[in-house]
């Protein structure tokens, strides 16, 4: 299990460390920590899509710890938590 | 891996932007400008370090962060209080991270001892009654830290948003219903009136542009409640996914009583970025969605990828709202109704409060820049010049064949004079940049030389937005940093002693940069000690600078400290006095055209003053006549010009003489003996006189043979083709080939200042 900490900013600059930090850990299951996320926009949320599908793909565990209020929102916003949040909440009880 | 180099260079580009966030935040709270917002984007540049380190397992850096932002996170919540104490300490802890950041990028070492002792004073400050703490917290620790404050509020309305969901989950299960036709045609018919469909397909464009589709789902959602339905089929598998490219695109239901014309306005900024399309009613049309349903397929709006839908209240919108959910048939056939209860838990008010915050964010288009290798623009200015004495020859020959100056071809020679000025001009404002890029390094140097010296300083800054030709900027940086250095060090007094005198125990050292008649002039100011005159006096004599019976002035023995080999330090400091004194800021100054003089008050302090040519390219200036040379001297320094009388010029000393102009008495200088083309002088009253004032104000009367008249000239260095020489200040080309001397009116009045009253020798040019 490797924790990948987002951070507070996910715009157009972040996508591509995203994916890259994604890829890196490719095959481990991983623990996304959105906790710091302020901003979330629509080119990192693709990259967390497809990094959902590749690692669901890969059999391996994808979780969305402790997201905060912001990536919350965004995503709902988005019409993206069916897809990125419902099954992976669990981090936001601890 | 280039890929991935590249990142973390845009990071670090980053990085410096947000730690001069930092200063400029903290520098703002040091003039009492706590509020809110200055302590948020304090805390928000610390936090996006922290975040952007993290992702590059920058752990030292990481580490300093976290704890330097918990504090900043205590003092956002106004649990510690910004105490101006507080603020110095901060101000220090962004010194130490502005290292680490320099030394995650591999330039310098941090001192992991001052690293420890400042994050331990960081932690002491956010909890003075914790026990201290070891240093290390790995990163996923620090996350976890992160996750109490900030996601406290989310997290509570999620399990609330979760028990709700649990008992929902029953209802909402996938169930087939049964759907008359004629019920589904009703209800689209009645929504109609106010349901807008708008379908939203992001170009990559609008990324690139820093558009956002998030925020243009906000603006939607101030018109009224929305709905956005993802469509993110065309996202291609992980390792393919152009990071930059837009693939998901959304059909959003609007409900709102706005016109189409308002929801086309929210796409205003992103035309051609943005495939839009705005129907009224559900779906794409009322029809499609129905033979949607009919043929048993999931809803057009809602295609069969990952896919949810969401019901984003509009800020009016409370859970008691008649028309949540369910009204259209579309949503209640949507594959994932989970959304709507913990859609329902969220915050009212975020989502225009959200909205506020992001559209500062976002630039205004058609705001565009564009980057020109330097060398061209030299060239350009180069060209510029050339063009300038082409013209002036151009209009010397003119002259030359007697033409009436109302001749069409004199008045056409005007015009192009005009141009080329106008075009010289637009070239140098290329070229122009503020200050600012200088003076906000300055800062931290103030604080560092403070804390090496034991003394409080605070630094005050004024028109760093000031503009000047850049290849003076580049320059200025090494005068201003020795300059702010003397002034800490020698020019303010340790907190006691200023106390003693009662002053405040805090010096003010102000740096200022303002425009004065065609120059650039930076003043560097201390509220100190002042010179000691006595002490100068006597250290430039036991030096043998000077001859013990020269009578001086204070304003001279206060220049003294600029003769090379003067340094009044009795002990060799680490900050200043290492033998590279103020004569060598006041070489470098001089190179650039400029001139640099003191002021001081004894027991008020001292001011350096930097003056410098706004531009190295040209100059207004008056082409003079002496002993057969010619030679140009700037306009910016004339004051008058004039024929003296003889009753107007009397003798004073065995060689000197001095002009009555009106009420008071100038030094008569003959430039032809200062700068040596001649041995003996000629009477002034032979010759015209060119009443000028030098930058410290004082006046002097240059002797000329002859004034030839006004012309723009291009500055061509002197240093850089051959070597300085004192009183000139750089040479030209004249329109008809010839080079001329450009006169340094400053350096010419204290060369003679400096000689002491005993005929001159022509030494200056000759020499070497």
């Amino acid at each position: 299990m490797t924790v990948l900490s987002l951070p507070e900013t996910l715009d157009l600059k972040a996508s591509g460390p995203l994916k890259a930090a994604f890829l890196e850990r490719r095959g481990d299951a991983v623990e996304v920590d959105a906790g710091n996320v302020r901003r979330l926009g629509g080119l990192c949320l693709q990259v967390l899509l497809a990094a959902k599908t590749a690692w669901a793909a890969d059999g391996k565990s994808f979780s969305i710890r402790a997201p905060s209020e912001a990536f919350v929102e965004t995503t709902r916003l988005f019409g993206a938590e069916g897809a990125l949040l419902s099954a992976d909440i669990h981090g936001v009880q601890s | 891996m280039d890929e991935l180099e590249a990142i973390k260079v845009t990071f670090f580009q980053e990085c410096e932007e947000l730690l001069a966030d930092l200063e400029g935040g903290l520098l703002a709270m040091q003039d009492g400008n706590d509020d809110g917002d200055t302590v948020n984007a304090v805390f928000r540049a610390v936090h996006s370090i922290k975040g952007g380190a993290g992702a590059f397992g920058l752990e030292p850096l990481v580490r300093f962060a976290h704890v330097f932002e918990t504090l900043l996170d205590a003092v956002r919540s106004n649990e510690v209080p910004a105490t101006p104490d507080l603020v110095v300490t901060l101000l220090r802890a962004s010194d130490v991270l502005a290292d680490h950041v320099s030394s995650a990028r591999g330039l310098g070492v941090v001192d992991e001892a001052v690293s420890a002792a400042m994050a331990a004073e960081l932690k002491a400050c956010t909890d003075p009654n914790a026990a201290p703490a070891p240093v290390a917290a790995p990163v996923v620790e620090a996350a976890a830290f992160e996750a109490a404050p900030v996601a406290a509020a989310p997290a509570e309305a999620l399990i609330g948003a979760d028990d709700a969901l649990d008992d929902d989950d029953l209802g909402f299960d996938f169930q087939p219903m049964t759907i008359t036709i004629d019920e589904q045609a009703a209800d689209v018919a009645a929504a109609v009136g106010n349901v807008w469909t708008v379908s939203i397909r992001p170009k990559s464009d609008l990324y690139r542009k820093a558009n956002e589709t998030a925020l243009l789902l906000r603006e939607l959602a101030r018109l009224g409640p929305i709905e956005a339905t993802l469509d993110a089929s065309a996202i291609p598998p992980l390792d393919l996914l152009d990071a930059e490219a837009a693939y998901a695109t959304w059909t959003v239901r609007l409900e709102t009583e706005e016109d189409e014309t308002a929801i086309r306005e929210v796409f205003e900024f992103v035309d051609g970025d943005c495939d839009l399309e705005i129907t009224r009613g559900e779906g794409l049309n009322p029809d499609a969605a129905l033979a949607a349903l009919l043929a048993g397929e999931a809803p057009a709006a809602a295609p069969a990828a990952p896919v949810a839908v969401a019901e984003i209240p509009a800020p009016v919108v409370v859970e008691a709202a008649p028309e949540p959910v369910a009204v259209a048939p579309v949503v209640e056939a949507a594959p994932a109704p989970v959304a709507a209860p913990v859609a329902q838990a969220a915050p009212v008010a975020a989502a225009p409060a959200a909205a506020k915050t992001q559209q500062i964010d976002v630039p205004g288009p058609g705001q565009s820049v564009i980057r020109v290798d330097p060398e061209r623009i030299d060239r350009l200015i180069d060209l510029v010049g050339e063009l300038v004495i082409n013209q002036a020859m151009l209009a010397q020959r003119v002259g030359e064949y007697g033409i009436a100056p109302s001749s069409n071809l004199a008045m056409g020679l005007d015009e192009l004079e005009q141009l080329t000025r106008e075009i010289q001009d637009s070239v140098m404002a290329i070229r122009a940049q503020p200050v600012k890029s200088v003076f906000q390094r300055m800062p931290r140097l103030v604080r560092e030389v403070a804390s090496m010296t034991g003394k409080q300083a605070r630094l005050v800054m004024d028109g760093e937005n000031t503009e000047v030709d850049k290849t003076v900027i580049e320059r200025l940086s090494d005068p201003i940093t020795h300059m702010l250095r003397n002034a800490i060090d020698h020019g303010l007094e340790s907190p006691e002693e200023r106390k003693a005198a009662g002053k405040n125990p805090e010096g003010v050292v102000r740096l200022a940069a303002l425009h004065r008649s065609g120059r650039i002039v930076i003043e560097v100011s201390d509220d100190g000690k002042g010179i000691n005159r006595e002490r100068v006096h006597s250290i430039a004599i036991k030096k043998g600078l000077i001859s013990p019976e020269l009578q001086l002035t204070d304003e001279e023995i206060d220049n003294l400290i600029f003769l090379p080999g003067f340094s009044t330090a009795d002990k060799i400091s680490d900050v200043s006095g290492r033998g590279v004194g103020m004569d060598v800021v006041k070489r470098s100054v001089q190179a650039l055209g400029g001139r640099i003089s003191i002021t001081s008050r004894p027991g008020q302090g001292s001011t350096f003053t930097l003056s410098l040519p706004l531009t190295l390219a040209v100059l207004d200036g008056m082409v003079v006549d002496v002993a057969g040379e010619t030679l140009v001297v700037p306009l910016a320094a004339i004051v008058e010009s004039l024929r003296p009388k003889p009753e107007e010029v009397r003798p004073l000393g065995p060689v000197g003489s001095v002009l009555a102009v009106r009420d008071s008495f100038v030094p008569l200088i003959d430039v032809g003996l200062t700068l040596g083309y001649r041995e003996a002088s000629p009477p002034p009253t032979e010759g015209v006189v060119l009443l000028v004032e030098g930058e410290d104000g004082s006046r002097a009367a240059l002797v000329a043979d002859a004034i030839h008249g006004q012309r723009q000239v291009v500055i061509k260095s002197l240093e850089q083709n051959y070597q300085q020489v004192d009183g000139v200040a750089a040479a030209t080309i004249l329109g008809d080939g010839r080079v001329a001397l450009i006169l340094d009116v400053d350096a010419v009045i204290s060369l003679r200042r400096r000689e002491p009253p005993r005929p001159v020798e022509p030494t200056l040019i000759a020499a070497e």
